[in-house]
Order: C-alpha cells, then structure tokens, then sequence
C-alpha cells in the first residue's frame, strides 16, 4: 500500500473528526436540555425527555441514521445528507451525555448541598458554584468514554453517503484490491485520533482531580 | 431581655412517614452558652439538630431563634402557619452550621470554601473576602493550609475549615451535628479545641456529640434524648452526678470514654 | 394496519422471520462466546505472565479503539488475504459473511467483556479473598466459590448493559450482508420503495428487543441482590 492512499485516509479522518466534534457539541447542549427537563420533576417535559432518550439508547444507530435520512425529506425537511447524519450522531449522543449528567448531578453528595444552604447560597448559586462543577467532574471520564463511542460510531454516516474515513476506506479497498492494509491503516487511524481523546480526558481529569474529596 | 433564649423549641414534632422520630421537645438554649445533645443511636438528636437548622421541615411545633420564629409561625387565627422564604433566610443567616461529613466543596480551596458565600451571598469583593477567609483560617489554625483542597487535608484540618467557613459568616448561633464522629480519635482532639476556643468567647452552641468528656467539661447544659423525647436535662453534674436516670447509667456505660471517667 | 399485516405472510414473513432468528442468534452466540474469551482474556492478564499481559492489552486497547463496522470490513474483506502458508498448502481466512459477524461479535464482545471481568476482579475486597485463605480455601476453591460469584453479582449490570450493545451492534452486520432482521427488512423497503416505514418498524422491533432484555437483567439483579455486600 503506497504513502499516497495512506494520506487519503488521513485526509478523510479529517472530516471524521469534523462530524464527530460537531455531533458532541450539538448532542451536549441537547443533553443537557433533556437532564434538566428530566430532574425539572415536571411529568410534561420529564416524559417526553425519557422517551427521547429509551428511544435513541435503544435502537441500534445504523437504524436511527437510516430512519432520519429518509424522514427528513418526507416531512419537507431537503438537507444534505451530511445534516442528516450530523442530526443522526447528535440525537444519539445526547440520550448517552443525559443519562450521563443525570448520573453525575445525582452522584454530588447531598451534604454539600446543605453546606451550601447553611451559607445562605441560593439555589441558582448553588447550582452554579457547587453542584455544576462538582457534577462534570464527576462526569469527566463518561463524557470523554462517550466522544469515543461517536468517534467509532461515526463510521456508520458511510452508509447515508457521507464521505469520512470509513467511507474513504471502503472505496480504496474495493477499487485497488488490497483490503486488508486499507482497512488496517484506518483501524490504526482510528485508534491514533481515540488515544489522544482519551488522553485529553486524562489530562482534563486530572486538572481537576486535585480539587476532588 | 436576657430572659429570652438564643434557641427556643416548643412542641416539635417530626415524622417520616409512620415513623415518629420527635415526639413532642421542648428544649431551651440559653445565649452565649454551650448546650450539649446526647443520646444513644436513634433518639433523634441529630434530626432535632437538623430541624432547627430548617434541613428537615418540622411535622409539628415552633422553633425561635433570639424570639423570632423559625420556618413556621403563627397565623391571625393561631393556627401553624408557614413563614415566606425572605424571613427564613433572614432568620438562619444567625445560624452556622458544622456537619458530621464536614462537607467542604470538593472543587474548591480551603480558603475557597471560607470565602466563596461572603462573595455570592454577601457580594464581599473578592480580595475583601480573601482576607476574611484568611483571618478565618487563622483561627482554627489552618492559614497555612490556605490553598489546599479538601481531599489534600486531613479530616481534623477539614472539619477546622468547616468551622471557619461557618464562622465567617457571623452567626450568632453555631449548631454541630456529631463533628467528630468521623474522625480517628488522635484527630478528635485538635477540633474540640477549636470548639472549647470557640465556647470561652461566648458563642452560643448547641452540639450533638457522643464526646461525653467534653460535654462534661464545656457545655453549661446536658439534654438527654431518648427515643424522641427529652429524658433530662440540666447542669451536668445534676445530669451526670449520682444517682442517674437508669437510660443514662445504661447510656455512660455504652459511650464513656477513658478520658471522661476521671470528670464524672 | 392491514398493508402492513400483509408482509407477514407469505415470502416476506419468511424472510422477515428469518432475519429475526439470525439476528437473535447472532447476539446470543456472540455474546456467549465473548463472554468465555472475556473471561479468558481477564484471568489470561491477572494470572499469566507480563509479555501475555501487555499483548492482550494492546489487543484489547485495538478492538476497543476502532469502530465494529472496519472490524467488520477487515475481518470480512481482509480475511482471504490473510493466509497461513504451510509447506506447500496455504489456509486463508475465507469467511460468508454470517461466519464473519459471529467472528467479529465474538471478538469485540471479547475485548469489552475482559475489561468488565478485570474491573470485577479489582473490585472483590482483598479481605474477602484472604479470609478464604485462613479457612483453608485453595487457589482453585478461592476462584470457583469466592471470586466467581462475588463478581458475577458486580459485573451483571455492565454485562447486560454490554449485551444490550452488542444487540445493536447486530445491526451493523448487515453492511457485509448477513442476512440479519435489518438486512431483510432493508430489502422489502427498498423494493417497495417504502424506506420509513421499514426503518421505523425496525427501530420499534429493536426497540423492545431491548426494553425486554434490560428488564430481564433489572429482575435477575433483584433476585441476585441479597447477595451484595453487607456494607452497601
């Protein structure tokens, strides 16, 4: 295998990247709508958000990206393909980053938050200075865990016609015959751009370990 | 005028769910004086604590603070009457409040902890507050340990903060929830000290401790609690002296520690 | 309603049925299997000597570092490529498409389930395993009576979490053609041209595949909880 289809693939890891960060953004700032509709204790906006999230958590995403990709034009909606899979990756990735919020804004001691009321902070205070930082350091690791689940996963917009890595690959490997150091070069790809996410995940938690109990 | 007493509590009365915790206290705590909470596991002591500290809410009764009442009042007709969150605020302002678990914020530097409500409640400037904080510190002896996290202090150093974080905010009243119980017993030593520095300036504290040695020593008044009602109450040579109350006897015997003995 | 009964007769149930059995086969099997080389895997890096430990981790770390569908591809379009020579006769890893999804669950299941099992073993207290020590308890007795299942009750939830990824992960399969639920369902939906209406059942039919399965693990957890640890 030349050096040359070798850079092909890492030229489309770039857009790999690009379509990943994208969905994480977009799918925490959903997220954390759905957490905060979740613990609002208001069945009107609670239901809703815990059927979004059973749904995208229980189907498989292949099938969510289909189903997205054809709906959007029935219902009027004429995007890209790579709107589609962007809104496919995001809607996925949120009902994950929810359940993970949830987890973490449950997980903060309830002392501290009496602390925080004996001090006569109010409750927007406390939620701001103590139980929001307090819950995403918890949460650090899920969330970086979660980056690489849609990093991985993103390989699945091949099949909407998205160009990315794995789309790349595929094309190489079926039109030059040599499948089995193609598909290896963009495991390896893969892995490379995995380990430094999870090494920024390490690096972010331990930035903030230091102020943990 | 010195008749009325820092905390006042008048039939309280908390349930959780079918189960009666507080059955009917009345319980005085005189100002500028410690007044010591005992009593075995479970006689409620500490939800009496938490009760007057507005953490659980009451089933039934009043608490004053200074004469002001606590979280409920009375109504135009004499019936218990919720009072609106601005009173609330105002009212437990004059309380600070030590917890078991010390509860520091995790996130947050010894000094953070001290300084972060003079900031967000009290709109302190930051550098303002820095120096109160510190001053704070400096009193339970911890100023070096100013820019330390929690998790690098030990639990003595962090229940130390917690009673400068409660301090810094000037309470009139200080509450303690069992503030050694968690703590290995070389590390006991080092906050009773600060309590007993706290106790010879005047403050008014009302402590829920197991530590009988101190409540001994310290407290001007004993209220001993069992299965939710008050046993007896009194100096603590009337409390502790012979004869005892039988549930007393029975309560040194489970709780007294070597260093005690000798005060009894 | 009536249209959509009319699939499940004749040729098309048949081949809807089918994808569903396949389907089921593929996540029972893969899971089984991927929980034997998981646990292998797990003792093999706690018990087995250094170099054993770090190529199973960097084994571990690949599988867990690359998406399933370029296993997938790899396992399914690399494999002919990849040939043994021995002597003069040569073996390639020629797989149908059906051989290689198993192959790639059972593999990937692998790589996730070790790291579950290592987690479950660091999680046993050391006090548990040295009281087994002081009554007499061998090595061989430690494992079977004590380890085994302390973490079975620890690392039930992630497995049946884990179980519930892989279901889904089924799905991708049908990319290289195994003739799973999705593969099947796809075909009808292409020809009639009928392609939300076929994904939407598909997502509902997975949909409560895996409602059922994570009831099933939330009763087995209830029925195993008296055995947790007495300080939780």
């Amino acid at each position: 295998m030349s050096w040359e289809l070798f850079w092909l693939l890492v030229e489309a890891s770039g857009l790999t990247i690009v379509y990943s960060a994208v969905s994480i953004f977009f799918g925490f700032l959903l997220a954390a709508a759905i957490c905060g509709a979740d613990l609002s204790g208001r069945a009107a906006v609670a239901r809703p958000a815990r059927l979004f999230v059973s749904f995208f958590r229980g189907t498989p995403l292949l099938i969510q990206l289909l189903l997205i990709y054809y709906l959007l034009p029935k219902i009027g909606l004429n995007v890209p393909s790579e709107v589609a899979a962007v809104i496919g990756l995001s809607f996925s990735t949120a009902s994950y980053q929810a359940e993970i919020l949830r987890g973490g804004f449950q997980s903060v001691p309830r002392g501290v938050v009496e602390a925080a009321d004996m001090c006569g902070l109010s409750a927007r205070a406390t939620f701001r200075r103590i139980r929001l930082p307090i819950a995403v350091r918890l949460t650090l690791p899920a969330l970086t865990s979660e980056a690489i689940m849609i990093l991985k996963s993103s390989s699945l917009i091949s099949v909407v016609g998205v160009v990315e890595l794995t789309t790349m690959a595929k094309d190489l490997a079926s039109s030059t015959y040599q499948p089995l150091p193609i598909f290896a070069s963009a495991g390896f790809i893969y892995l490379v751009i995995n380990l430094v996410v999870a090494g920024l995940g390490l690096w972010a938690e331990r930035s903030a370990r230091r102020g943990h109990a | 005028m010195s008749t009325v007493p820092a905390i006042r509590v008048r039939g309280l009365v908390k349930r959780f769910g079918d189960v009666e915790v507080l059955s009917g206290i009345d319980l005085d705590a005189p100002r500028g004086e410690v007044t010591c909470l005992i009593g075995p596991s479970g006689s409620g002591k500490s939800t009496l604590l938490r009760c007057i500290a507005l953490l659980e809410e009451a089933t039934d009764g009043f608490i004053e603070i200074d004469g002001e009442p606590l979280g409920f009042g009375l109504g135009p007709n004499g019936e218990r009457m919720r009072l609106p969150q601005a009173s609330v605020r105002q009212v437990r302002a004059k309380i600070g409040m030590v917890f078991q678990q010390f509860n520091l914020w995790p996130h947050m530097t010894a000094l953070g902890n001290v300084a972060e409500a003079l900031v967000t409640v009290h709109g302190m400037p930051r550098a303002a507050a820095n120096a109160k904080a510190m001053a704070e510190l400096d009193k339970v002896g911890l100023a070096a340990r100013a820019e330390h996290y929690p998790s690098e202090l030990s639990g003595g150093q962090q229940q130390r903060v917690a009673i400068a974080r409660a301090l810094a905010l000037e309470p009139r009243i200080m509450l303690f929830d069992e503030p050694t119980s968690s703590l290995d017993p070389e590390l006991t030593g080092e906050v009773l000290s600060v309590m007993r520095g706290l106790a010879d300036s005047g403050m008014t504290m009302l402590v829920v401790t197991h530590e009988i040695g101190f409540a001994a020593s310290v407290a001007s008044k004993i209220v001993f609690l069992d299965h939710g009602k008050l046993l007896v109450e009194g100096a603590p040579g009337t409390v502790f002296g012979k004869p005892r109350h039988p549930r007393i006897e029975q309560f040194l015997d489970t709780y007294l520690d070597r260093g005690a003995a000798g005060l009894l | 309603m009536t249209s959509l009964l009319g699939y499940l007769g004749g040729e098309d149930g048949r081949n809807i049925l089918s994808g569903l059995v396949n389907t089921c086969v593929l996540w029972v099997v893969g899971t089984l299997l991927g929980t034997v080389l998981g646990f292998l895997t797990a003792v093999a890096r706690r018990y087995g000597p250094r170099p054993i430990d770090w190529l199973l981790k960097a084994c571990v770390e690949v599988i867990r570092g690359t998406p399933f569908l370029v296993q997938a591809y790899l396992l399914y379009f690399g494999g002919p490529y990849l040939c043994l020579e021995l002597g003069g006769a040569s073996a390639c890893l020629t797989l149908d498409p059906f051989e290689a999804g198993i192959l790639g669950l059972t593999i990937y299941a692998g790589a996730y389930f070790s790291e579950l099992f290592r987690a479950g073993f660091d999680a046993i207290p050391r006090g548990h395993i040295e009281a087994a020590t002081t009554v007499g308890l061998d090595r061989w007795q430690t494992l079977r009576r004590i380890i085994l299942p302390e973490m079975t009750m620890l690392v039930l939830p992630a497995m049946v979490n884990m179980s519930i990824l892989l279901l889904k992960e089924t799905a991708v399969l049908s990319i290289i053609s195994v003739k799973e639920l999705k593969f099947q369902v796809d075909i009808i939906g292409n020809r009639d041209y009928a392609f939300v209406e076929a994904f939407t059942i598909l997502a509902l039919v997975y949909w409560a595949l895996v409602e059922l399965c994570g009831r099933a693990g939330r009763y087995a957890e209830a029925r195993l909880s008296r055995y947790r640890f007495a300080h939780s």
